[in-house]
C-alpha cells in the first residue's frame, strides 16, 4: 500500500502572526507558458512549447479517449489498444507483410472457434460444472486441438516477425522513458528524442496512427491480464479498492476499471479494436504535443508532411451522454483486508473546469499536508490516525473528493470517519480565516513552477489537461485557484459534503494476518 | 483516476492509482504558470517565420525510418571543475545557477548511515535522518518550524540511508536568506522534540505490520537476505524492541557524530549568482559549534546464498520471482561490457531478450526483466525477475534461464550491440538534463569518491562504450552469468507453482541443481522466522 503521508507536524499555534509576512503572496502575474496551438487539415492538433534547456524534445500525443469509451463485455479494450499500438505496422515488425496478413486472418478464424468453446465454458460455469474457465485442466478437448493450431501459426509468425522492432528503433535512435497510459478520460504515448530526431518521432507516431497492424494480439492480452494480477489482484488493497470504486459509481463508466473486468479481458477480440480504432483513432480526436528544442516553424512542417496523410475520420467519436445519477443514500463497504485499519470515504463533487472544481482543491489543501487540518485534528490532536488525506478528483465527465487515513492502533475506524466529518462540519459553519488560505494558496502557485523544471514534465502537464478537456488549464488554473474566496470554499463544502452524497469504506485487519501468528519461541 | 502504463520501466513505472487513495497527486496543484525566460521569448519571435514548411513537404517520406537523414548533435557534458568549490570549512559544493524559474535548491550530502548505528538500535538513523527536518530547532518549535516552511511553500526534507545522509532545501529564490538560516539551525541545532520522537515511533511500529501484507515487499527483504547474508549489515532490519529502545540521547549523540562540514558535500542550482550562493554556503558551515567524527569505512563482508530455490508460501495468485548470481563493482574493469550486456539480455526494456521471450512471444508476465548494477561499495547481484501467474512461474524461469545461457554460449549480433551502444550514447545528455542534476550528479561523484578515482569519467563514458566489442559482451557473460551458483527466489502459493502448466511441464526444482528450500515468513515485529 502507499503511504500517502510521512509524519506530519503543527499543533495550530499561530505562530507567525508576529511576522510581517501575513498577507504575503506570490506575485501571480506570471508569465505563461508560451504553448502554440495550430489545427492540421484533417483536424488533429498540434502543441509546441520551444525551450533549448537540454538536446532534448518530449514528444507525446494523446487520444480523448479511456476505459470510460467501453461498455461492459469489453471493459479493458482502450487499455490492451495502448499495449497494441507498440506491435509495429506493414513496414515495422515484419519482413513479409502480406504473410504476416495471412497469419493473422487464420488465426482469427481458429479464434472464433475458441470463442464457440469459451462460451460454452462459460455456461458450465454458471452451471457450477467448472470453478475456474482460467484453469488449464478447464479446457474442452476441442479448446485445446484449436490452440495447438493456434501456435502452429504463431510459431510461423514469429519466422517473419521483427521483435519490438518499434521499440528498437527509438532505442537504438537515444529515445528514452518511452512508455504510454490509458485512464478512463485519455490514452497518452510519450518519449523523449534527441533534438535531432525529431523528423523520427515524425515518422514513428505517424506510421502507428495511420495503420497500426495488430499482431501478438493474444499474448498481449495475457500480458495484460498479468498486468491486473501485479496491480490488482495480488496487492492487499487492489481488488476492495475496485469494489469501491465499483459501488461509488452508479451510471457513470467510471465505475468498471480502467485495466478491464477479469471476465472481460480474455473475451476481448482483435475485431473488436479495429472497431475501436476506426472510431476513437481518428486524427480529429487525437492532439500531438512537443515540448523542448525544437523551432515551431519547421516542427509544424513536419507535422503537416507526416500527420496531414492520416485522413479525417468520417464521423466523429460519439459524446458519453451517460450522466452519474443523484446518489440518493449513503453507502458503505466493510472489508476485511492484509492492510493496517483504515477508512476512505468518497464524496461526489464535479469534474475538470467545473467553476467549483478550485474551491474544492482548495478545501482538499487545507485538510492535506503536515500543517493541514486532518493532520492536525486527528494525528496530532486526538491522535485516532497515524496519518489522514484529502483530494479532489476532477475528471473529465464527473468529479469526486475523497478523504481518508490510517487508524492508530487501539482506535477505531468510526473514530477516523467522525473525526473527518467534524472538520468538514467545521468548514462549513466557518471561514477559512485568510492567512490559512494564503499559505494554501502559495503552495499551489511555488508547486505551479516546480513541475516546470524541464521539458518532460511540461509534456505530461499539457497531456493531462488537454485529456481531461483543455490544456488552456496549464495557464488558467492557477488564476481561478488564487481567486477562491474563503466563501467559496464554505459554500462548496455545504454544497458536496452530505451524508447521502458520499460512499465509506472501512477496512479492517483480516484476522490471522500479521501480528497475530507468533513465532514458537515468543509466545507467552 | 486509474492509470494503467504499458511498460514496468522503473523509472517510468507508474503506481496504479485509485480515485479513493491518489497518493501520487496528494497535494499537488494541477496548473501551472511560468516565469518569462528568453528560450519562451524567442519562441513566439521565432514562430513568425513559416516560409521552411514548403520546402519541408517537398521531400517524399522515406518507406523505412532508417532512410531519415539527422542534421548532426554535438553534445559536450559540463565539466565538473566549473562547478566545483572548496569551501574553507571542509566541504566540496558543487554550484550550477539556473535563472530559469525562481526556484533554489540545495542538497547535503552527509558521510554516515545505518551501518554506524549500534547493534540493538536499529532504526536509529532512520529516525535522526527523518526527525532532523520534522522535529524542530533550538528556536523554533516542530510546529513553528512546519507552519513557516508551509507558509513560504519551502521544502525541507532529511533522511539518512543505509551509507548516506542528505538534507534538502527547495525554495523560492526570495525566500533564500532565510531558508538557510533554517538549514544552518538544521544542521547544527536539532531539537527531536520528545512527542514528535514519539509520534514517529508509533507510526514505525504501526507500518512495521505491514510488512508481510505485500508480496512485492517479502520479495525484497528475502532478495536482499539471500544476496548478502542474515549477518551483513544492510540486513539488521529494525524491530519492534530496538525501535522502542532508542531515545532522543541517542539521536542527539547520532547527529553529532555525524553531521559536522568534514562529512558534507554539497550540490546547490537555481535562481542565483554563483559567487553570491558561495558565499552563503560559506557562512553556513562557518564555526561549527560541535566536533564531529570521521566515519569507518563501510563494512564489505556479504555472503551470498548457497545455490537453489527458495520459496515463500504467500497466497497471491501471481508468483514474483528473482533469479540471483553474485555480481561486482561499478569501478570494475568489466563494469562497462556487463552494462552492455544486461541491457541486451533483459536490462534494455522492449529490445531485450528476456522481454521479447517471457512478455511478448509468451504473454507469461508483464514485468520481465534483468538487472546487473555495479555496486558502489561492494558487489551487488545480477538479477532476472518477473511476476506471473502461479502456474506459468516454473515455464517462464526455464525461459529466463535459456536466455541467461544462449548469451554465455554465443556472441550478440552486431545490431544488437549497436542499438545497445548507440542507445546508451545517444540518451547520454540526459544525464545533465536540469542544473539540479548537473550539481547532483557531480556531488554525488564527489561523495562516493568517483570523482577523485576517475575524474574524466564522464568525459570518457561514450568512448568506452563505443569501444565494447561482441566480444567483450560474451566474455563478461560466460564468466558472471554462471548457472552453478544460481539462486531463484519464489514468493507466492507454493502449491500451484510447483504443480506447473500443463502445456508446459516444467519441474522448478530441477532448473538448478541446489535444494529446494522453504523459506518461512518473518514476524513483522522481531524479524525472527515464524514457525510454519
Amino acid at each position: 500500500m502507499a503511504k500517502r503521508t510521512g509524519t506530519h507536524i503543527g499543533d495550530g499555534k499561530r505562530w507567525f502572526a508576529v511576522g510581517l509576512l501575513f498577507l504575503w503572496a506570490l506575485p501571480l502575474q506570471a508569465q505563461k507558458v508560451p504553448v502554440v496551438e495550430k489545427h492540421l487539415a484533417n483536424g488533429m492538433r498540434l502543441l509546441l512549447v520551444e525551450r533549448h534547456d537540454e538536446p532534448t524534445v518530449a514528444g507525446g500525443w494523446v487520444a480523448h479517449v479511456g476505459s470510460s469509451n467501453e461498455r461492459l463485455g469489453m471493459t479493458g479494450i482502450a487499455h490492451l489498444f495502448e499495449h497494441m499500438m507498440f506491435k509495429g505496422t506493414p513496414t515495422i515488425g515484419t519482413t513479409n507483410y502480406q504473410r504476416d496478413l495471412e497469419i493473422i486472418a487464420a488465426q482469427e478464424r481458429i479464434r472464433d472457434e475458441i470463442r464457440q468453446e469459451e462460451r460454452k465454458m462459460r455456461a458450465q460455469y454458471r452451471h457450477g460444472e467448472i470453478e475456474d474457465m482460467l484453469k488449464p485442466e478447464n479446457r474442452t478437448p476441442r479448446y485445446r486441438e484449436l490452440e495447438k493450431e493456434f501456435n502452429k501459426l504463431i510459431t510461423e509468425q514469429r519466422d517473419i516477425l521483427v521483435k519490438n522492432e518499434f521499440d528498437r528503433i527509438y532505442n537504438g535512435a537515444g529515445g528514452s522513458s518511452m512508455n504510454a497510459f490509458t485512464s478512463e478520460d485519455m490514452t497518452a504515448y510519450f518519449i523523449n528524442v534527441p533534438a535531432n530526431k525529431l523528423e523520427l518521432w515524425m515518422w514513428m507516431e505517424s506510421d502507428r496512427i495511420l495503420h497500426p497492424v495488430f499482431r501478438e494480439f493474444y499474448a498481449e492480452r495475457d500480458v495484460v491480464f498479468e498486468e491486473r494480477r501485479m496491480r490488482t489482484d495480488s496487492t492487499p488493497l487492489g481488488k476492495f479498492q475496485e469494489e469501491f470504486n465499483a459501488l461509488f459509481w452508479e451510471s457513470s463508466p467510471y465505475a468498471w476499471p480502467t485495466v478491464g473486468w477479469p471476465s472481460d479481458i480474455p473475451a476481448i477480440s482483435k475485431a473488436q479494436a479495429d472497431e475501436f480504432y476506426s472510431i476513437y483513432y481518428s486524427p480529429q480526436n487525437i492532439t500531438l504535443i512537443l515540448v523542448g528544442d525544437l523551432e515551431p516553424a519547421k516542427a509544424e512542417g513536419l507535422a503537416q508532411k507526416y500527420f496531414e496523410r492520416i485522413p479525417r475520420g468520417p464521423k466523429d467519436p460519439p459524446d458519453i451522454v451517460t450522466l452519474e445519477v443523484k446518489q440518493m443514500a449513503e453507502k458503505r463497504m466493510n472489508a476485511e483486508a492484509e492492510a493496517n485499519p483504515q477508512v476512505d470515504i468518497v464524496w461526489h463533487t464535479v469534474p475538470f473546469r467545473h467553476r467549483d472544481s478550485y474551491a474544492l482543491e482548495i478545501l482538499a489543501e487545507v485538510l492535506s499536508t503536515r500543517t493541514g487540518r486532518l493532520y492536525k485534528g486527528l494525528v496530532l490532536g486526538s491522535g485516532v490516525a497515524t496519518e489522514a488525506y484529502a483530494d479532489q478528483s476532477s475528471m473529465k465527465w464527473e468529479g469526486s473528493f475523497s478523504a481518508g487515513g490510517e487508524v492508530k492502533e487501539g482506535h477505531k475506524p468510526e473514530e477516523v470517519e467522525l473525526g473527518i466529518y467534524d472538520n468538514i462540519e467545521k468548514l462549513k459553519k466557518e471561514e477559512v480565516p485568510p492567512e490559512e488560505l494564503q499559505k494554501v494558496k502559495n503552495n499551489f502557485a511555488a508547486g505551479e513552477y516546480r513541475r516546470l523544471s524541464s521539458n518532460f514534465p511540461i509534456l505530461m502537464h499539457l497531456v493531462r489537461n488537454d485529456g481531461e478537456g483543455d490544456w488552456r488549464e496549464i495557464n488558467e488554473a492557477g488564476p481561478k485557484i488564487q481567486a477562491v474566496t474563503a466563501t467559496d470554499v464554505q459554500r462548496v463544502a455545504n454544497k458536496y459534503f452530505t451524508k447521502e452524497n458520499r460512499a465509506v469504506a472501512v477496512y479492517t485487519r483480516k484476522p490471522g494476518t500479521s501480528t497475530k501468528t507468533q513465532p514458537a519461541e515468543e509466545k507467552q | 483516476m486509474n492509470v494503467e502504463v504499458r511498460s514496468p520501466k522503473p523509472e517510468i513505472r507508474k503506481k496504479a492509482e485509485t480515485r479513493g487513495r491518489a497518493a501520487a497527486t496528494f497535494g499537488i496543484p494541477r496548473s501551472g504558470l511560468l516565469r518569462p525566460s528568453a528560450a519562451f521569448v524567442a519562441a513566439t519571435i521565432l514562430f513568425s517565420s513559416l516560409g521552411l514548411n514548403t520546402v519541408i513537404a517537398q521531400a517524399a517520406i522515406p518507406d523505412r525510418p532508417e532512410k531519415l537523414s539527422y542534421p548532426p548533435l554535438t553534445y559536450e557534458p559540463p565539466a565538473p571543475d566549473k562547478a566545483r568549490v572548496t569551501l574553507k570549512n571542509g566541504p566540496i559544493a558543487y554550484v550550477v545557477a539556473d535563472r530559469e524559474l525562481p526556484l533554489v535548491n540545495i542538497v547535503i550530502y552527509v558521510h554516515t548511515g545505518s551501518y554506524l548505528q549500534p547493534a540493538g538500535k536499529e532504526g536509529l538513523a532512520d529516525l535522526t535522518g527523518y526527525l532532523l527536518a520534522r522535529g524542530g530547532t533550538k528556536s523554533k518549535t516542530a510546529e513553528a518550524l512546519e507552519e513557516r516552511l508551509a507558509f513560504l511553500a519551502a521544502q525541507l526534507n532529511s533522511g539518512i540511508g543505509e551509507n548516506q545522509g542528505s538534507v534538502g532545501l527547495n525554495l523560492l529564490a526570495k525566500d533564500l536568506d532565510e531558508g538557510l538560516a533554517i538549514l544552518r539551525e538544521v544542521l547544527t541545532a536539532p531539537r527531536f522534540q520528545d512527542d514528535k520522537i514519539t509520534l514517529r515511533k508509533q507510526q514505525i511500529l504501526q507500518a512495521m505490520k505491514e510488512r508481510n501484507d505485500e508480496s512485492a515487499a517479502i520479495e525484497g527483504r528475502e532478495d536482499g537476505f539471500l544476496a548478502f547474508g542474515e549477518d551483513f549489515w544492510a540486513n539488521h532490519y529494525s524491530t519492534a524492541a530496538s525501535v522502542d529502545s532508542i531515545t532522543r540521547t541517542d539521536l542527539e549523540q547520532f547527529h553529532h557524530q555525524w553531521f559536522h562540514p568534514g562529512n558534507f558535500i554539497v550540490a546547490a542550482s537555481g535562481d542565483f549568482d554563483r559567487d553570491q550562493m558561495v558565499q552563503k554556503l560559506e557562512a553556513l558551515f562557518a564555526d561549527w559549534p560541535f566536533k564531529g567524527e570521521t566515519p569507518s569505512a563501510i563494512p564489505t563482508n556479504t555472503t551470498f546464498a548457497a545455490t537453489g530455490v527458495y520459496m515463500v508460501n504467500k497466497d497471491v495468485n501471481q508468483g514474483r520471482v528473482a533469479m540471483m548470481l553474485p555480481g561486482i563493482l561499478r569501478e570494475d574493469p568489466d563494469y562497462f561490457p556487463v552494462v552492455i550486456m544486461n541491457d541486451i539480455l533483459g536490462g534494455g526494456g522492449f529490445t531485450s531478450r528476456i522481454m521479447n521471450r517471457v512478455r511478448s512471444d509468451e504473454g507469461l508476465a508483464y514485468d520481465a526483466h534483468s538487472s546487473f548494477s555495479g555496486g558502489v561499495y561492494y558487489p551487488l547481484t545480477f538479477s532476472a525477475g518477473f511476476q506471473s501467474k502461479s502456474r506459468t512461474v516454473a515455464y517462464a524461469v526455464s525461459i529466463v534461464l535459456e536466455e541467461m545461457k544462449k548469451i554465455a554460449a554465443a556472441p550478440v549480433t552486431a545490431s544488437e550491440l549497436a542499438v545497445s551502444k548507440h542507445g546508451f550514447i545517444d540518451r547520454f545528455p540526459r544525464t545533465f538534463a536540469t542544473k539540479a542534476q548537473v550539481a547532483n550528479t557531480f556531488a554525488q561523484d564527489e561523495f562516493t569518491g568517483r570523482y577523485a578515482r576517475q575524474p574524466d569519467y564522464w568525459k570518457t563514458y561514450r568512448s568506452r562504450l563505443e569501444a565494447i566489442t561482441q566480444d567483450d559482451v560474451l566474455r563478461v557473460a560466460k564468466k558472471y552469468l554462471t548457472p552453478d551458483k544460481l539462486v531463484i527466489l519464489a514468493v507466492g502459493q507454493k502449491d500451484q507453482i510447483l504443480l506447473g502448466y500443463p502445456d508446459h511441464p516444467v519441474k522448478l526444482a530441477e532448473l538448478v541443481q541446489g535444494p529446494l528450500k522453504d523459506v518461512p515468513l518473518r514476524d513483522p515485529l522481531t524479524m525472527k522466522p515464524l514457525s510454519q
